[in-house]
């Protein structure tokens, strides 16, 4: 075969599974791949060769044997470095964590490992999963595939950027304010942050237990449902999955003809740059062409459901971190440890004032959007700032420069709402730019369609950065 | 919530919390949080007694039947 690392996680796993490649082969191309690209990316924290390459060689003997197999037999994939493996390092982007090896396997990865996939690696992450640039003041930034000058977004910076580079063709990231959201969006790739209570985050880094989500950064919106399928529903050893349903396949291939989205009227509108007001515009039209219609829609006060989000994410975040901040506090990155220091100044009425109001504030947003199946806005005001420009670490700005990155973020994960970024521009300078569809509760298929649907008559996903 | 932050107050949060904070760090956390004091503050919430946490989840659930 021509260059299996450009092909689509669908693709490589059907050619793996119908032999016309070898798992061997394409875990070396990738390998290849990687030894390039590291060196300006930054993006992998582990890299797990002779053990992936080992991996890769049994699922072929298995193939071989005529064994039945999962649907991402022998597909190499890398993860962000929070995803616990028995008996393997996890150090979450962290000097605190530096040699912890974790004592059980995610549930995530236990399910990817179940569908066959081979592991190559850990991930670039932002210290904690507390940071939304792809800075870390421990492993150096993450460099954007597009453009090593600018950041990836975080905290899945190495997520974004490796499935950007074509490293691997889909990776986990986390989502707790933004953390898939932006690096698809900065790094051109399509983004999955599920329903709240959709996929497992057990033996999963916590950030914020009232608002982490687990999902996929891939090439298109079918490869994040071909993630999906292996990894959402009920788990025992999350309860937040409780009753949560399977992923159905059909209602991603729907037709979205009798769709309906909704515009917000504001908010999500504001201080856009000419570039991504354009493809705003630009992603609109095209969805009208495949008979989406478009409702306006006036969303409950946006500013104040961020403003819950934050005091959720800062309280949560900080009383998991309380131990550490109280003993080993300068072993922290300033920046993550400013942040964690916030979280401080809300006393436990407050924090609890704000957790309550998540069930209110979804009913008015749902009321709000009435039957509508979606809410589309840009992911952030602009393409990716540069490295140097968003180095605030816990300098006097650093909260409002947080602020303003993740401002389109927060209510989707204080609601626990469905999110999907895919690539739907350009900026003129050439760096990507994501669209946000937000989702109904439990409607993370129906974003699937009408991702897979604009990605049918778009090719921003296809692109791939130049080799460097 | 309070429309009011001091690094007063942080302080004796983080005392509370038994969490070593300097005072140039109580400044910094007070300019910090302030927007979202403020903006909570401009938006208060109203919430029923019997609202909890999960009453959350009891919304979003309803739409898996939908």
């Amino acid at each position: 075969m021509s260059d299996v690392t450009a092909l689509s996680l669908a693709e490589i796993a059907a050619a793996i599974r119908t032999r016309k490649v070898s798992s061997v082969e394409v875990t070396r191309a990738l390998l290849a791949r990687i030894a390039a690209w590291q060196p300006t990316l930054n993006c992998f924290v582990r890299l797990e060769a002779e053990a992936a390459l080992a991996q890769a060689a049994a699922a072929d003997a298995a193939l071989a044997r005529g064994d039945t197999v999962g649907a991402l037999h022998g597909v190499p994939l890398a993860h962000k470095d929070m995803y616990y493996v028995e008996g393997a390092l996890a150090e979450c982007g962290s000097r605190i964590r530096k040699g912890f090896v974790a004592p059980a396997t995610s549930t995530a990865l236990v399910r990817l490992a179940a569908a066959g996939t081979v592991r190559l690696g850990a991930l670039h992450m932002a210290e904690f999963a507390y940071g939304p640039t792809g800075h870390n003041a421990h492993l150096g930034p993450a460099h954007n595939a597009w453009d090593p000058t600018r950041i990836t977004g975080g905290s899945s910076s190495g997520s974004g950027t490796a499935v950007a580079a074509r490293l691997t063709y889909a990776a986990l990231g986390s989502d707790t304010g933004g953390s898939i959201r932006l690096p698809a969006h900065f790094c051109g790739v399509t983004g999955l942050k599920p329903t709240y209570g959709r996929v497992s985050r057990a033996n999963a880094m916590p950030l914020s237990f009232s608002l982490d989500t687990v999902g996929p950064l891939a090439r298109s919106a079918e490869d994040c449902s071909l993630i999906l399928a292996e990894i959402a529903g009920a788990d025992p050893d999350d309860p937040t999955t409780a009753g949560a349903p399977g992923w159905d396949v059909r209602k991603t291939r729907r037709s979205v003809s009798d769709l309906a989205i909704g515009i917000p009227s504001a908010f999500y509108t504001d201080d856009l740059d000419a570039d991504v007001a354009r493809t705003f515009d630009d992603t609109l039209a095209t969805l009208r062409r495949l008979g989406v219609r478009t409702v306006a829609v006036a969303l409950p006060d946006q500013a104040a459901v961020s403003a819950a989000a934050r005091v959720v994410l800062a309280a949560e975040a900080t009383s998991l971190h309380a131990p550490w901040l109280r003993t080993r506090p300068e072993d922290y990155g300033p920046q993550v440890r400013a942040r964690l220091e916030n979280g401080l100044a809300f006393s436990a009425v407050e924090y609890l004032e704000a957790l309550r109001w998540r069930g209110p504030a979804l009913a008015e947003h749902l009321a709000a959007i009435g039957d509508v199946d979606a809410v589309i806005t840009p992911a952030s005001t602009s393409a990716a700032p540069t490295i140097v420009e968003t180095d605030v670490g816990a300098g006097p700005d650093a909260e409002a420069a947080i602020a303003a990155i993740t401002s389109f973020m927060r209510p989707v994960n204080y609601l626990g709402l469905p999110g999907l970024v895919v690539p739907a521009g350009w900026s003129a300078g050439g760096l990507p730019i994501g669209m946000q569809l937000i989702g109904r509760p439990f409607g993370d298929e129906t974003l699937i369609a009408l991702g897979a649907a604009f990605q049918a008559v778009t090719d921003h996903h296809r692109k791939a950065p130049p080799d460097r | 919530m309070s429309d009011e932050v001091t690094p007063d107050r942080i302080a004796a949060m983080a005392a509370a919390a038994r969490v070593p904070i300097s005072p140039e760090a109580c400044v910094s956390v007070t300019r910090s949080v302030m927007p979202t004091v403020a903006r909570l503050s401009a938006h208060p919430i109203t919430l029923a007694l019997e609202t909890e946490p999960s009453s959350f989840t009891v919304v979003q659930r309803r739409e898996i039947r939908r």
